[in-house]
């Protein structure tokens, strides 16, 4: 009786003993994944916190730098009818002051200054918020409104002004990562999605397969910081392309491969057996089964294999900076110095850097993000369309 | 007849043409990332073995012992960033696999379906967030609360550095180790449960040992993630030029960022030393690499017994 009593004691121990020990490792669980969560919130809350007050129109639609240009303007007496008090009968334009500069406010669908024409002769149309620095030979430092009107419709004919258009925004930024992201698409994903095709297709295990294999594995575990050291070296200096968005872009090629190939391949490996024994047995050729068969039914899995790596160019630094450089402009040429260019990611890192500029690097940041939301859920939706189709 | 026969033969044989111009086409493609590894290996290493090598060249054991980096008076040691950066690694491994782990525990075996469509989707964007936002994050956050506690007053450091990392490799090991705890086949769970033990008995002395391979090689894959982050770690090391980190509070130089501190304006032996700290780097890559790579392979063969 007194060992049955002592045993159920021990029994009960036991029990309160194993209790305490879930009750704590389901704690920690829940602690882990609630600090998983924590992290990610606290994180976009301070680059919304930091970066959400510079955005603005301004920011999303101008260019990085001030663009200072002295332009020719053909005044045609446009009889306007505007009242305004900043309004310029000879030009067309309403100017008003801020922080003491000259602003253009707003130009009229005949105004000449759409015409206007810079020192080379090319057509330079004057816009919106362009800050007019200097007219004829008045310079329109500490001005009212009143003499700046009177400047500019001194006299009639040509009139000469010099035109700044100011700059504080992540255009080129934008557009260089777009042309990197064409380019480094147009480089990889042919080479990627064929490689996946022999792998998945044509290779026979053996040793051929497995060196292919090795060299994949370990490209995808290099660090995008030799990347960038094996593309300065290659592509900037041994192939005299200097920093270039085509330097850069095959960088970056390199880099992909791995992504694309092993996305593109486990999409191949999902397209069943039976689609391809179906196509060979009507007589159709192996390539022919490829191209009418498993590519189309393979695309939505080779799409997400694209946008994942849309996603990795856009959040890539490293391996950029010394083969793109940290120039703001619009590249003009694929090498050469005209070719230089920052995409959003190494220019906040330039930011940083430089400038010790967090606030306008958050403003990036928040860009970036909502970029990489973007794509994470465009990748969803194909996937989840490409899903129901198959099992339906 | 004839001539229909030839006509026959001559489109076949077009056809063998086109598909083997394909076959070679495809298998050129496949070859390229064979000829990617090789010429980086080539490159980087010709260029990063040449100031040990030829006339006035510099010793490789002190560059592989020194305690400092000077450029400026041709001193280039690098021991004390190889012991920066292991400690860094080590420091997000020990912070970041536990946390990564229990998380993925969360996931694949205790959250409701309607907490995993938001968790889910919360990781995914924690693994597509750019290394140079955590690396504003860390400098306007980490280092700022580090300032604080921390006795040296300082908050570039050790430790900013490893709690980064340790967040950066979280999406790894939580998407790797989730994979490998959902694929533990479901009747080990249930023989558990039948032995008469509770939930969290089984998902400890069960489901994690049987998973143990996979959180093996998503620990392996974060290694290589922590030891060859180059922009986050940057901005929040320190960057010292010379001295072993003494607490976690010292500052330290990490491989990477030494390279992407001074590639800019280096030329020379200065810039082929920059190459070398990247041959080191390299090789504690290719060693995780192939150590990562014998891990999927053997998980491979055990997924094939079963």
């Amino acid at each position: 009786m007194r060992a049955k009593a002592r045993r159920w004691e021990f029994t009960m121990i036991k029990n309160s003993n194993t209790k305490l020990k879930d009750g704590i490792a389901g704690g920690l669980i829940y602690l882990s994944a609630t600090i998983t969560v924590a992290i990610l919130i606290v994180i976009i809350g301070f680059v919304l916190y930091k970066g959400l007050p510079g955005i603005n129109l301004k920011f999303l639609t101008r260019m990085w730098d001030d663009v200072t240009t002295v332009v020719d303007v053909n005044r045609n007496n446009v009889t306007g009818n505007n009242t305004e008090a900043g309004y310029v009968e000879s030009l067309g334009i309403s100017i008003a002051l801020e922080d003491e500069a000259v602003v253009i406010k707003s130009i009229d669908n005949d105004s000449p200054v759409k015409d206007a024409v810079n020192v080379k002769k090319v057509p330079y149309a004057l816009k919106k918020g362009d800050v007019i620095g200097k007219a004829g030979s008045t310079n329109f430092k500490n001005i009212t409104l009143e003499e700046a009107k009177l400047a500019l419709n001194e006299g009639t004919g040509p009139i000469k002004m010099k035109v700044t258009r100011p700059g504080g925004g992540i255009v080129p930024m934008l557009v260089s990562t777009i042309y990197i992201i064409g380019l480094t698409l147009i480089i990889a994903a042919p080479i990627g999605i064929c490689a996946a095709i022999y792998l998945n297709e044509y290779a026979k295990p053996g040793k051929t397969l497995n060196i292919i294999r090795f060299a994949i594995q370990n490209l995808a575990g290099i660090p995008s910081i030799i990347y960038g050291l094996f593309g300065m070296l290659v592509f900037v200096q041994g192939f005299k392309m200097s920093y270039s968005i085509l330097a850069g872009s095959f960088t970056l090629s390199i880099m992909l491969l791995p992504t694309i190939i092993s996305t593109t391949e486990e999409t191949l490996k999902e397209v069943p057996r039976t689609y391809r024994e179906s196509s060979m047995g009507l007589g159709a050729t192996k390539l022919q089964t490829i191209s009418k068969i498993i590519i189309p039914s393979a695309l939505p899995g080779i799409l997400v294999a694209i946008i994942l790596s849309i996603g990795r160019i856009v959040g890539e630094s490293a391996a950029l900076i010394w083969t793109a450089g940290t120039i703001a402009q619009i590249p003009k040429t694929l090498v050469g110095s005209e070719a230089a260019a920052a995409t959003l990611t190494t220019k906040m890192y330039w930011l940083i850097k430089e400038t010790a500029d967090l606030e306008q690097a958050s403003s990036i940041a928040v860009v970036l993000i909502v970029l990489v939301i973007a794509l994470n859920i465009l990748s969803k939706f194909i996937t989840r369309r490409f899903l129901k189709k198959r099992t339906s | 007849m004839n001539n229909a026969n030839k006509e026959k033969i001559v489109a076949k044989r077009q056809k063998d043409y086109k598909e083997k111009v394909f076959h070679f086409i495809f298998l050129v493609s496949a070859l390229v990332s064979v000829l990617s590894v090789i010429a980086i290996i080539v490159f980087v290493f010709s260029k990063g073995l040449k100031p040990f090598f030829g006339e006035g060249a510099y010793s490789f054991f002190d560059f592989i012992t020194g305690l400092k980096w000077d450029p400026g008076n041709d001193v280039y040691g690098i021991f004390y960033m190889i012991v920066g950066s292991v400690l860094a690694t080590l420091g997000a491994i020990v912070l970041g696999v536990p946390i990564g782990l229990l998380t993925a525990v969360f996931i694949a075996e205790i959250a409701p379906k309607k907490i995993v469509a938001i968790i889910r989707p919360a990781i995914e964007l924690l693994a597509g967030i750019p290394s140079v936002i955590y690396g504003a994050f860390g400098l306007g956050v980490i280092v700022q609360l580090i300032k604080k506690v921390s006795p040296t007053g300082q908050g570039e450091s050790l430790l900013a550095v490893i709690c980064v990392l340790a967040i950066m490799i979280l999406p790894t090991i939580i998407t790797l180790s989730e994979s490998s705890l959902r694929a533990v086949p479901k009747s080990y769970r249930e023989a558990s449960y039948g032995l008469g033990a509770s939930k969290i008995q089984t998902i400890f002395k069960t489901v994690v040992p049987a998973a143990k391979s996979g959180i093996l090689s998503a620990t392996v894959l974060g290694i290589g993630r922590a030891i060859g982050e180059t922009m986050a770690v940057m901005m929040i090391a320190g960057n010292n030029i010379g001295g072993l980190p003494n607490s976690i509070w010292s500052k330290i130089r990490p491989l990477t960022s030494n390279i992407s501190m001074e590639m800019s304006y280096a030329s020379g032996r200065h810039q082929d030393m920059l190459f070398a700290t990247g041959v080191v780097l390299f090789i504690f890559i290719l060693v995780i690499n192939t150590v990562l790579i014998r891990l999927t392979g053997k998980m491979g063969d055990e997924g094939s017994k079963k």
